[in-house]
């Protein structure tokens, strides 16, 4: 019966090698959680900032969760794609954080990686753009050898989230 | 029982209450006493000792200060004693006495030794300066003076103070009396008592010296001294009631005294201690003092004394210690001259100089040096250090540490004790090498060299996937990995096979044989061992020999018994082997023996196996003597190791023997003790008696162990000569050396018994394959080789296997055929090679196989699972299963370039470190016993990794947790295990929240919750009602309410309606959630400089310089507003009423009839009609100018707001009205907006002014008038048209009734002829009107739109689905105005072309029927029953989803339809009735983009509104149609591309290829599209009866309803009028309400000459019951307040087919006149 609003904003990413991105994100929960309200998933506008390196996207995001316990905290997802000259669209990072576990506003930093491939795939993503993706998009948040792959450090993606939790002092959950 | 604990606790608590009452007591008398203590001080402080003795727990420390006051006291006579003498010295005395006065506070706990005195400075209180030292140093050396002083006078004593002594010395007693009975009450009672008396007197002497102690009383003293000090301070008080506690309290401190303590820099001497030493001390004093006295001694004073004498030492530094005591009592002395200034001190800031403080920190601590120990100090002495891994052992790395801290910590370690323990043989501290956990808290993972998770592979997107994708070799990797894999099939020999011959078994059996003894030969393992033992007994001879006489050293001993156990050790080793040697031997012999003997018997021969036995002679003498000598040194050995045996044996014996006689021993001493006993108490017979009883006793003991036997030495002998025969050759015997060759002839066929050849035959007949199969997949097999009388096969085939999976398995599988059939034999299981394995390098390997088939035959065969005989009684059965070796060999490929096709170990680089060592062990138990725990454990075990080698960490911690079993994968799956334990709630109690469920169904926009704006925040305030009808309806899906529907029919089709609704929204969800960039985003238009159109600079600029003109106002642009960032009250809708024209005037009130005259001779009737005005409307009428005063009522959502009045039948109001519009549930989206149902009505009233009367009271100064409104026509509009038209602009036909009671036609004569011929057809009254929404809302794109996007399925063809998408693409780009149709949605949502709807369709019969001589008045008929159907706009009814077209059927079925279905029946009805009819997609007021008809007739177009069955002609004004878009047949599609789109300036001639662009051409034919359409209608038949009913109920809800609207007003019904009314009503039905308004008029004229009668027949066709009474309302009849008015009303149901329903309602208000 406990509750937990997420309400925030996909603020923007930067560090990306080129700074034309939008995001794809979602919020993966376990089974304990119910999502009373809001969408749990969506994609950002293609922001391409004029000057500096961040794109902001300012993304609302407002969730309602209730919940039976407190196994499969929510976790929120990205995907941050870049939109080149071209209208083209390719992957520039996964990345997952948890949504924070204490009330109050929270300033989230996620940071995200993408698939290396091998060295043709990185040639040819430098010519011909694309990229290695994950044939299973869940890894980004439950890959268990996850280490196997060949990554690549991408940029970071910001978050501001406020967090209001409800009853769960009821149940014994302290923070 | 209490634990000791608890007592203990007890105990603590106690003491602990005893202390605080204690210390509040000690504060009490102390304060008290305080005074006094002063004062008595001065006075010999004789009281003082008492009161501050009171505490018993300070009994030390009340004595001490008792002590120092007496010696203070006597220590001041002394001194002013000799003040006199000494006056120099007096001056340095008495610089230190005020000092000591400064220090008195201090000084209870400050014992007098130098070491306190040299202590730090400490707080401001009790602060003794550095700077204080030297004086009082200085000063120390001065009361030393006085004892010495008073002792060379003799006595420590002074005579003056003999008598004080003796006064004191019975005060002590007192107090030690009182101490000893420790009675608290008395204690407490006594000081507070006694001084107080003293203390008057006292007080009276000492007033005029009273110091600042003195007026620091405690107030409670103060009162009860009666005494009323004027100044008392608390804060002081309660400042000296610390010190008191301080002073008195020593062992109790005080919060503050705590707090000093420890902050405070003490010196480490314990204060116990110093007490202790005080106390001792003062003890010392006293019993000193009491000695001198000569008085008896105390107990207590003993004790004391042996103290003393213990402490001799101590007394010695006493002594000489008293003298600062003294000092002490010295200022004590003073303390009565001690002002305020006294116990201020100021001081410099303490300061330690750094140096100073450095060294005496340096004296404190120690700082361990950062520079690195050399490795000498961390040894012991004279070691070398040695290092663990340069002599190969494994030494676990180390934990990093930095250099400096390892060096800091090596230091100090050094300094402590033992600490070279800490050091390792290397000179470097122990360290625990890893810290972290062995076993994981995950289950282990598997590397599997190239066996990825699926999961883990990354996909390339946009370039080519690669050939050999996920799961495959390389793990993904390297998709160029071209792996071979060589497959050798050899062949296959049988060891047995059913169709073996007898011969055959016994040939395979000696072969096998052979084959043993060849291995065995080439072994050589008895040639081995026997060498071993002679070297064993050499060595142990040479030993004996060199050692031989001398007594051997342990260790000799210790190895000469290992040498003789080796040597037995492989004796017996090389006895077996020779034994196996032999028998095997004799076996050969015996199986060639039986073969030949078989060979023989059958007369033939089958093998061609042949032995041959070598003789190979031997020097016999020679073997005779090796053969003895051997004999003799077994022979010695045994012997030996029996005599060893024995000697072993013997002292075994002998000590168990020992302990047998000395346990026989005992137990005889004992009996003879108990016999001893029992001669004394008993005679002797008893003790014979005695005796046997304690024979039993002994026997009962331990047997007497048996000697052992001495070895039989000749047994021995004899022993080993068996065996040797046994298992030797004899000596002198030849050496038998078989040799087996296969060189033998087999008999020929022919020569063979029938049995022998049939099987023969058959083994001819068998044939042989072999099938490969990688990973149980078969990938190649063998060629058939039949079966060779040897039972061997050979194949000698290899087989490349490309390879892109990883290889798990390899098998091969012998098939053996006969004839057409063939089965298979056996499998044999291959391991996958190693990738070191490649081709050319690998033998060929032998796997043996077998199979269990029970095989059996008539012939010779002795087949297989069968039991069989060798011998002639059958006796000795042997069974025998088909068995034997395939000699093959797989292994790697190489390439061309001599590189090996074998997929890489090393497949990950990097990423993978901990997996990838356990390769080799992967590597070395094959693929597939990877999974197999034991598999590894045992190549673990094999292989003897290093445990401590943290290469092989993973797999020793592998092996560890599978042999503890510790990881247990489970067997079963679950997802999120331990969720229940953890759960909060259950997950039906979270069902159960209602909050909860009422968010999520807001969330899910259930359309009752939809937008609902507060949800409670707590669970109780969300009530149950708020999911009532939410629940009804999930319940009552499927009941009809009938009552809301008066109709059946129409309630179900509703129900259907409802359905079908629910089914396209779900459809079109999809098509919901696209939104498009502007749905999104508003982006303002920013003016560019150099663009086209308004944005050019220059035309901006001259603009700007153009002059203003306020009365030709520019049209701006007005913002459009995109609905999400709406809220209640944000939308108004403008509605400006411009002007209408032709309303109804008023009909003087008359109760003339008047003749009956044809319709179009209405003026001639007005103008008759004008002469008779009333008498109320005279002075209106006389004046010519007011027929009538309109006024327009525009009401939306019950907002109701009107014009002004104007006068006049064309009356002009030119007024904007603002009406608020409110969203349902506040839902400002599109869909939202795009389903609101509100409708805005527009009417026209006429405001009618009454005289009342003339009041009485007032005489006609004032006339009272009553207004009235008569309702005179509406137009109605509904919101979504505009909404998705933005603004309505144009003169729209008011709707009137047909008959207007007072009311008639006017007709302006001056406008008449301009008029007349436009309004031929339609006569009415028109409105100009101009609405719209501000601020502008973006049009919600029907989903029409986007569906275009989404794309539905549909059963058209796609060419033509294409041809028509491009058809209308390009329609758009050239017009986008013309709305242009081709391909339209049916009700199951599936595209659909649009002409399949054209069909002609029969309308109902009874309609034909009813003007047969009439086909215009048919027509009108039939577009009458047409617009009869109710209409119902989709975007309404499907709530902005789409527009669907049903077919007629449906559209008749349904009863409800959008103005495209009427259009359709309409045309159909049309085109079966023989008309050119067209379907005309264009665009009309007020509906927006519609679907009219267009027919031909003669000579001239007529446009069909199929809504309300008006017709209109080509040229007609007021013909609603305003753009034509298409024309649509059952044919084709035209578009048009004239100029203009107004139907009047248009041709609607479609032939003319430039004005009509046809869909159909010659380049695309119409391809002979089927209808949707069904071939004929059927209709029900007219239902009398149920129109009947329901007319009683329409008009039993109506007369409800207007009651009820009449709250205040009773509201009574005219029965004669109201059953006039309803027999009219069906002739208003007939004439379609036209030309019977006079006649009708005339006949209520009649009835009701009395009444002013206002009133007007309503039509409407019926859906539901609530659209009738919205319009009732809306006329606003029931606002009539006059008090003697009656209403009358009459519905009217008239039925046509299929249940379509024409309802009149007939209301009249009546006002009687006389």
């Amino acid at each position: 019966m406990a509750e937990l609003h997420v309400i925030g904003q996909i603020v923007g990413a930067s560090g990306f090698p080129q700074s034309s991105l939008f995001c794809k994100w979602g919020v993966h929960t376990g089974g304990a959680w119910r999502l009373l309200s809001g969408l749990k998933e969506g994609q950002t506008q293609v922001d391409l900032p004029q000057t500096g390196d961040m794109a902001y996207w300012s993304h609302p995001i407002d969730l309602h969760y209730s919940t039976k316990g407190l196994q499969g905290w929510p976790k929120l997802h990205l995907q941050v794609w870049h939109q080149d000259s071209f209208g083209r669209c390719q992957l520039y990072g996964y990345g997952y954080c948890h949504i924070p576990s204490s009330p109050g506003h929270h300033h989230v930093r996620c940071v995200t990686w993408r698939p290396l491939g091998s060295w043709q795939e990185q040639l040819a993503q430098i010519f011909v753009g694309g990229g290695p993706q994950l044939r299973t998009p869940d890894l980004i948040y439950s890959g268990a050898d996850r280490y196997r792959l060949h990554t690549e450090a991408m940029g970071t993606v910001e978050l501001e989230l406020g967090i209001i939790m409800r009853h769960f002092d009821k149940y014994g959950v302290e923070y | 029982m209490a634990s000791p604990g608890d007592i203990r606790e007890k105990l603590r608590k106690k003491r602990r209450a005893l202390q605080g009452s204690l210390v509040k007591n000690k504060n009490e008398s102390d304060t008290q006493a305080l005074v006094p203590s002063t004062k008595l001080r001065k006075e010999r402080g004789q009281t003082m000792m008492e009161e501050l003795t009171a505490d018993e727990e300070d009994l030390g420390e009340t004595l001490k200060q008792r002590f120092r006051a007496q010696r203070q006291r006597r220590k001041k006579m002394l001194l002013e004693q000799s003040l006199a003498q000494e006056s120099n010295e007096s001056n340095v005395d008495e610089i230190s006495t005020t000092e000591r006065h400064s220090r008195r506070q201090r000084s209870p706990e400050k014992p007098a030794d130098p070491v306190v005195l040299s202590r730090p400075p400490s707080g401001s209180q009790r602060g003794l300066s550095p700077l204080l030292l030297s004086p009082s140093s200085s000063y120390s050396e001065r009361p030393q003076l006085s004892p010495s002083h008073s002792l060379t006078e003799g006595h420590q004593h002074m005579p003056s103070s003999v008598r004080s002594e003796h006064l004191m010395r019975q005060r002590m007693k007192e107090k030690l009396r009182a101490a000893r009975f420790k009675a608290e009450s008395l204690l407490q009672q006594e000081p507070s008592l006694e001084p107080a008396s003293r203390l008057q007197s006292l007080r009276h002497r000492d007033r005029d010296t009273l110091t600042r102690f003195d007026r620091e009383v405690d107030p409670d003293r103060a009162e009860r001294d009666d005494v009323p000090l004027a100044r008392v301070k608390f804060q002081d008080v309660a400042k000296r009631v610390k010190q008191d506690s301080r002073m008195a309290g020593k062992e109790l401190p005080t919060a503050e005294e705590a707090y000093n303590f420890f902050t405070f820099n003490f010196d480490p001497e314990p204060q116990d201690e110093t007490d202790k030493v005080k106390k001792r001390r003062q003890k010392q004093t006293e019993t000193a003092r009491e000695d001198r006295d000569e008085e008896g001694h105390s107990d207590v004073e003993e004790q004391e004394d042996t103290e003393v004498d213990k402490d001799n030492e101590d007394d010695h530094e006493d002594r000489s210690e008293e003298t600062p005591l003294v000092r002490d009592e010295e200022e004590d002395l003073f303390i009565i001259e001690q002002s305020s200034q006294d116990f201020i001190d100021v001081r410099r800031a303490d300061y330690i100089g750094y140096q100073k403080r450095i060294q005496r920190d340096s004296e404190l601590l120690f700082t361990p040096s950062l520079r690195t120990v050399p490795t000498s100090c961390k040894l012991p002495e004279n070691m070398q250090p040695r290092y663990l891994e340069e002599e190969g052992l494994y030494v676990g790395e180390r934990p990093p540490v930095s250099a400096t801290n390892e060096n800091i910590l090596e230091n100090r370690i050094l300094k402590q004790e033992e600490g070279k323990k800490w050091f390792g043989d290397d000179g470097r501290i122990m360290a625990l090498p890893d810290p972290i956990k062995e076993s994981s808290t995950r289950p282990p993972l598997f590397h599997m060299e190239e066996d990825l998770d699926p999961a883990l592979q990354t996909v390339y997107r946009k370039a080519l996937t690669s050939k050999y994708a996920s799961l495959y070799i390389a793990g993904g990797g390297d998709p160029e990995g071209d792996y071979q894999l060589d497959v050798d099939v050899s062949g296959l020999i049988f060891s047995h096979h059913p169709l073996f011959s007898r011969e055959h078994v016994l040939g395979a059996r000696l072969a096998q044989l052979y084959d043993q003894y060849l291995t065995r030969q080439h072994n050589n393992l008895t040639g081995h061992l026997t060498d071993k033992l002679n070297g064993l007994r050499n060595a142990l001879r040479n030993m004996l020999e060199i050692h031989g006489g001398q007594a051997l050293t342990q260790v000799m001993q210790q190895r000469i018994s290992e040498y003789s156990l080796e040597v037995r050790n492989t004796r017996q080793l090389r006895d077996s082997e020779q034994e196996k040697d032999r028998t095997l031997l004799k076996n050969i012999i015996k199986v060639w023996k039986e073969l030949k003997a078989l060979r023989d018997f059958q007369r033939f021969t089958n093998t061609p196996y042949k032995l041959y036995l070598r003789r190979e002679e031997v020097e016999r003498a020679a073997d005779e003597r090796e053969y003895e000598s051997e004999i003799l040194a077994e022979v010695v050995e045994l012997e030996a190791e029996s005599e060893e045996n024995y000697q072993k044996k013997l002292s075994e014996y002998k000590k168990q023997l020992e302990e047998w006689k000395a346990g026989r021993r005992k137990q005889k001493a004992k009996k003879k003790k108990k016999k001893k006993k029992k001669s004394q108490s008993q005679d002797e017979t008893d003790d014979d008696d005695d005796q046997d009883a304690s024979e039993p006793d002994v026997a009962e003991e331990a047997p007497k162990p048996e000697p052992p036997e001495k070895p039989d030495f000749e047994a021995i002998e004899e022993q080993v000569r068996e065996k040797a025969s046994r298992i030797r050759r004899k000596p002198g015997e030849s050496i038998l050396i078989p040799d087996m060759s296969a060189s033998g002839s087999i008999t020929a066929n022919e020569l063979c018994p029938r049995a022998e050849l049939a099987r023969r035959e058959d083994v001819a007949r068998h044939s042989l394959f072999i099938k490969v199969l990688y990973n149980d997949k078969e990938v190649s097999r063998t060629d058939s080789r039949s079966l060779n009388s040897d039972f061997r096969v050979h194949f000698g085939q290899i087989f490349n296997l490309k390879i892109v999976n990883c290889p798990e398995s390899i098998k091969l599988q012998v098939f053996e055929e006969v004839g057409s059939s063939c089965s298979l034999l056996a499998e044999v299981f291959v391991p996958v090679p190693e990738p070191s394995v490649v081709t050319g390098n690998v033998p060929t390997e032998e796997y043996e196989f077998s199979s269990n088939q029970r095989v059996m035959f008539d012939h010779e065969g002795v087949g297989s699972d069968v039991p069989f005989s060798f011998e002639a009684d059958g006796s000795n059965k042997q069974t025998l299963l088909t068995s034997g070796k395939l000699s093959c060999c797989v292994s790697w490929g190489i390439g061309e370039d001599e590189v090996p096709l074998a997929p890489p170990m090393s497949q990950h680089t990097g990423g993978i470190h901990s997996g990838l060592r356990q390769l080799d062990a992967v590597t070395c138990i094959g693929a597939s016993g990877l999974s197999d725990m034991k598999k590894i454990g045992e190549w673990a075990r094999e292989s003897r990794v290093d445990p401590n080698d943290p290469k092989n960490a993973s797999i020793m911690q592998l092996l560890k947790v599978a042999s503890s079993g510790e990881v247990i994968a489970p067997e079963y799956f679950r997802l999120e295990q331990l969720q229940e334990e953890f759960n909060f709630v259950t997950d039906e109690e979270l069902d159960r929240s209602k909050r909860f469920r009422l968010l999520r169904l807001r969330n899910q926009e259930v359309a009752e919750f939809r937008n609902y704006k507060m949800v409670p925040a707590l669970e109780r305030e969300v009530t149950d009602k708020v999911f009532q009808e939410y629940e009804k309806r999930l319940k009552e899906g499927e009941i009809i309410d009938t009552k809301e529907h008066l109709d059946s029919h129409r309630a179900l089709v509703a129900k259907y309606l409802q359905k079908v609704r629910e089914s396209v929204i779900n459809r079109f969800l999809v098509a919901k959630h696209h939104y498009h960039l502007s749905d999104m985003v508003i982006e303002e238009e920013v003016p560019s400089i150099g663009g086209a159109g308004p944005g050019i600079l220059g035309l901006n600029l001259f603009k700007l310089a153009e002059p203003k003109r306020p009365l030709k106002p520019q049209r701006k642009e007005r913002k459009k507003v995109t609905a999400q960032n709406l809220s209640d009250g944000d939308i108004k809708l403008l509605i400006n009423i411009i002007r209408a024209y032709d309303i109804p005037v008023r009909r003087p009130h008359t109760s003339k009839p008047l003749a009956t005259k044809p319709a179009r001779a209405f003026v001639e009737t007005f103008g008759a009609g004008q002469a008779f005005q009333g008498a109320i409307h005279g002075t209106d009428w006389l004046l010519g100018q007011v027929q009538v005063r309109p006024f327009v009522e525009v009401s939306f959502q019950r907002t109701v707001l009107q014009t002004t009045t104007a006068d006049g039948p064309n009356a002009c109001w030119n007024e904007e009205l603002q009406l608020p519009f409110s969203a349902p549930n506040g839902d400002y989206s599109t869909a939202s907006l795009q389903s609101v149902k509100d409708v805005v009505f527009i009417n026209i009233f006429d405001e009618v002014v009454y005289e009342t009367g003339v009041d009485d009271k007032d005489r006609g100064k004032s006339i009272h008038t009553r207004v009235e409104k008569r309702w005179l026509g509406s137009v109605k509009i509904p919101f979504s048209t505009i909404y998705s038209q933005a603004k309505i602009d144009g003169t729209f036909m008011v709707d009137t009734p047909p008959v207007l009671l007072g009311y008639t036609k006017e007709r302006n004569f001056g406008t008449e002829c301009v008029y007349d011929t436009v309004r031929s057809l339609n006569e009415g009254a028109f409105i100009t009107l101009f609405i719209t929404v501000e601020p502008q809302l973006v049009p919600g794109e029907t989903i029409r739109e986007k569906i275009k996007e989404v794309k539905f399925d549909s059963q058209e063809d796609e060419r033509l689905l294409q041809v028509s998408e491009r058809f209308e693409r390009e329609a758009a780009l050239q017009y986008p105005n013309r709305p242009c149709l081709t391909t339209v949605i049916d009700i199951s949502g599936k595209t659909v072309f649009i002409t399949r709807y054209i069909r002609p369709l029969n309308p109902p019969q009874e309609l034909l029927d009813a003007f047969p001589n009439s086909p215009q008045e048919t027509m009108e008929l039939v577009a009458r029953y047409v617009s009869l159907i109710p209409s119902l706009p989709d975007s309404v009814s499907f709530s902005g989803v789409c527009d669907l077209w049903s077919t007629c059927d449906q559209f008749l079925t349904l009863l409800a339809g959008d103005e495209e279905e009427h259009a359709v029946l309409l045309c159909n009805y049309f085109l079966s009735m023989g008309k050119k009819a067209w379907l005309i997609i264009g665009t009309a007021i007020p509906e927006g983009p519609t679907a009219y008809v267009l027919t031909f007739e003669q000579s001239h177009y007529l446009i069909w509104n199929p809504t309300n069955g008006q017709f209109y002609g080509q040229s007609d004004t007021f013909c609603p149609l305003q753009a034509v878009g298409c024309l649509v047949t059952a044919d084709n599609v035209w578009f048009n591309i004239q100029r203009y789109s107004a139907p009047m300036r248009i041709s609607f001639d479609v032939t003319k290829a430039n004005f009509w662009k046809p869909f159909f051409s010659r380049s695309f034919a119409h391809p002979g599209l089927s209808s949707v359409q069904p071939e004929e209608l059927v209709y029900r038949h007219i239902d009398k009866a149920a129109a009947a009913e329901l007319q009683d109920r329409i008009e039993k809800i109506l007369k409800e309803k207007i009651m009820e609207w009449r709250p205040r007003h009773p509201t009574r019904w005219n029965r004669y009028c109201t059953s006039t009314l309803r027999n009219f009503l069906p002739k208003l039905e007939l004439s379609v309400g036209r030309d019977v308004a006079d006649e009708h008029r005339l006949e209520l004229q009649a009835l009701l000459g009395d009444y002013r009668i206002a009133g007007f027949p309503l039509h409407l066709p019926f859906s539901e019951i609530r659209p009738i009474i919205e319009a009732v309302y809306s006329t606003g009849v029931h606002n009539v307040e006059a008090s003697n008015v009656e209403f009358a009303l009459a519905v009217y149901v008239h039925p046509y087919p299929n249940n379509v329903l024409s309802v009149w309602v007939y209301l009249a208000s009546l006002i009687r006149t006389t």
